[in-house]
């Protein structure tokens, strides 16, 4: 599998990021550093395809059947996973509702105890989270959710956006583990100004 | 080029004079019609083709919107628009001359006739229409938007001719199509009365051509 | 590397999504307060100033299906656009567009709404009738109607609601874009209910009910059609 970004860019009325152009292999790590207001948030939205790109484009070549041009992020959204700040999980569920309910959205069956064991793998044991709705824990707490909720699914493609943020030192061990686990699947995409983060990558994309 | 703008420039002024042609016919040649108090049934050469073309832009409209929704053309979500813009003026003089003829013709100026209704629902789609694409800063997600709300708007519109005519006797009277299937004017008002749809409609092309150029400069101007 | 996968499907996908309104709601009651609170307090005003005893039994039909209507077009302006409008602010629109099919979301949210709509109306319909003294010739008819009327309602709100999620001035949209659209049901849904109050005959208002159906099939087709283009927007 490859990942493809042919000078792809986004404007709101005025220049988001780009032109930027690369490539990804699976089994690598991308990190995409810039300094605040370069970008790095819109475009890993657009990679997600959360976000429409308005020039250039992005392409998800996978082996085998969907070989030829590849497809377009936002035409296979069960092969992406994203974390972001501005990604917000339900309030009123607890975690673990969450993590049953975007199984069941996926299609997937879900199974007792797996969204538990998942929340567990992150660092959270039941008793911090059962029962109590997802606003009332921290904001670490619940950066370790959303990690719980993108790779619930276990994607091809990871985007990280700033995924050190607000967790502490265990939490960091975690985001590396998530991270060493996505590179036997597939590729992850870091954002962040944290060197700790970026460490973590093999290539890198810097946005201006 | 050049030949372009020479036919752009006859257009323009055969448009000038047309129009200056059937405003004179309209009141000093053409006879008033019968069955119509006073000289009120003049307002027939104007209020007629604003009504027609205010919705045949709110067609316009929905065509490029369906268009844009396919080929995410920004050019077509210039055109529903403008289309939108110039449809919602006529359809306002065509509410005012149907309300002054009204008053002449019934002594009073709004009735809830069937026709009064249908264009005050065209009034207020158009209204919601823009008021929604106001709300909207990012142009994608404006056109993606408002090109869906012209599309169910259009669905839906014609459900109100099926739902009031059949209570109620309309005091319109008939339109130029009408059951029996031709049209009942004499010669002169029919000669003045198709010269003014012809010349209304080249009029909402022309001024629907200078909104899309406009449209397409001032984002131009805004990108660089 | 986990071979290609499928989109999940649209049934099970609207049901999870269905579940999850009903829980949250249940859990915090926002739109279900909102809408039957809205609801009584328009219906306690409208039967003291109107009452069954003021309007001359001539009128009473006609003023008595308009109000009915009222109340519950409101009702559906107060609370229909919180489905789409809350995962925007909350943020979880996100979430649940990278994981749920399109039209799974715009089902599952529809039928949610359908479900609060309808506990509205059969709150508040048996209350009117009796408060108004609202005398009822052809009840089928009137059920009928209502069931049709609600689900017409319903379909372009909900459709309204994901539009006006996009935008500023949400609240104040929610209404304008609405108001178009549901001028023509409602107009038939009024017409019909002064029929069904006045004529025992069911086949009297039947024109009306046929125009419901067409009208309720053509906007929800529609909604589906267009939501994709609107939800990923």
């Amino acid at each position: 599998m490859r990942l493809v970004a042919e000078n792809l860019s986004r404007s709101f009325g005025r220049r988001a990021f780009g032109p930027v152009s690369f490539s990804v292999e699976t089994g690598r790590v991308l990190g995409v550093a810039g300094e605040n207001g370069s970008g790095k948030t819109t475009l890993l939205k657009t990679l997600a395809g959360l976000i429409r790109p308005s020039g250039g484009r992005a392409r998800i070549f996978f082996e085998g059947e969907d070989a030829g041009d590849g497809c377009e992020p936002r035409d296979v959204p069960w092969h992406i996973g994203w974390v972001a700040p501005d990604l917000a999980l339900y309030g009123e569920l607890t975690a673990e509702e969450n993590l049953t309910f975007f199984e069941r959205v996926r299609g997937l069956v879900p199974t007792p105890g797996r969204a538990r064991a998942l929340l567990e793998s992150v660092g959270l044991p039941p008793d911090s989270h059962s029962k109590k709705p997802l606003s009332s824990l921290s904001t670490g707490q619940r950066q370790r959710v959303k990690l719980a909720f993108a790779t619930l699914h276990e994607p091809d493609l990871l985007f990280l956006d700033e995924p050190g943020a607000n967790l502490d030192e265990a939490g960091r061990s975690i985001v590396q583990r998530v991270v060493a686990e996505q590179r036997l699947r597939g590729i992850a995409v870091i954002a962040s100004n944290d060197p700790r983060d970026l460490a973590l990558a093999d290539e890198r994309v810097t946005l201006s | 080029m050049r030949v372009v703008r020479g036919l752009g420039f006859t257009v323009k002024a055969l448009l000038g004079l047309g129009m200056a042609a059937i405003c004179w016919a309209a009141f000093l040649w053409a006879r008033p019609a019968q069955n119509f108090v006073g000289e009120s049934s003049r307002i027939v050469f104007f209020h007629v083709p604003m009504a027609w073309v205010s919705t045949l832009a709110f067609f316009i409209a929905a065509w490029h919107s369906a268009v844009y929704l396919r080929k995410r053309r920004i050019e077509n979500d210039d055109a529903a628009a403008g289309a939108a813009r110039l449809g919602f003026v006529f359809c306002v003089l065509a509410t005012v001359t149907g309300s002054i003829f009204a008053r002449v013709m019934w002594n009073s100026y709004w009735n809830w006739d069937p026709r009064e209704t249908s264009i005050v629902l065209l009034l207020l789609v158009y209204g919601a229409y823009l008021g929604l694409r106001g709300a909207l800063e990012d142009p994608e997600r404006r056109a993606t938007l408002s090109a869906a709300y012209a599309l169910v708007a259009v669905v839906t519109v014609p459900f109100l001719t099926f739902a009031v005519p059949r209570m109620y006797q309309s005091l319109h009277p008939d339109t130029v199509l009408n059951v029996r299937g031709r049209v009942e004017m004499s010669a002169d008002i029919r000669t003045v009365f198709f010269s003014s749809m012809v010349a209304f409609m080249i009029l909402f092309f022309w001024m629907w051509n200078l909104d899309r150029r406009v449209s397409r400069i001032v984002r131009e101007r805004a990108a660089a | 590397m986990s071979a290609p996968r499928k989109a999940a499907g649209v049934l099970p996908a609207a049901i999870a999504v269905f579940r999850r309104e009903l829980l949250a709601e249940w859990r915090t009651r926002v739109a279900v307060n909102s809408l039957f609170l809205f609801a009584f307090a328009v219906l306690v005003l409208v039967a003291y100033a109107v009452g069954p005893t003021r309007l001359s039994p001539e009128d009473r039909p006609t003023v008595n299906a308009v109000l009915l209507w009222i109340v519950l077009f409101f009702s559906a302006m107060t609370g229909l656009s919180r489905t789409f409008v809350h995962e925007e602010d909350a943020g979880t629109a996100a979430a649940l567009r990278l994981s749920a099919p399109p039209s799974g979301v715009l089902l599952g949210k529809l039928l949610a709404n359908m479900a609060l709509l309808g506990a509205v109306t059969a709150f508040i319909v048996p209350l009117f009738v009796v408060l108004m003294g609202f005398e009822i010739r052809d009840p089928p008819l009137f059920v009928l109607l209502l069931l049709l009327g609600t689900f017409g309602l319903a379909s372009a709100s909900t459709f309204t609601a994901a539009l006006v999620s996009k935008a500023s001035a949400k609240g104040a949209l929610f209404a304008v874009l609405a108001i178009p659209l549901l001028l023509p049901p409602l107009v038939g849904a009024v017409l019909a209910t002064r029929v069904a109050a006045t004529e025992a005959d069911f086949s009297a208002g039947i024109d009306f009910a046929r125009l419901l159906v067409a009208y309720d099939g053509v906007v929800t087709t529609a909604a589906f059609m267009l939501f994709d283009a609107v939800w990923r927007e």
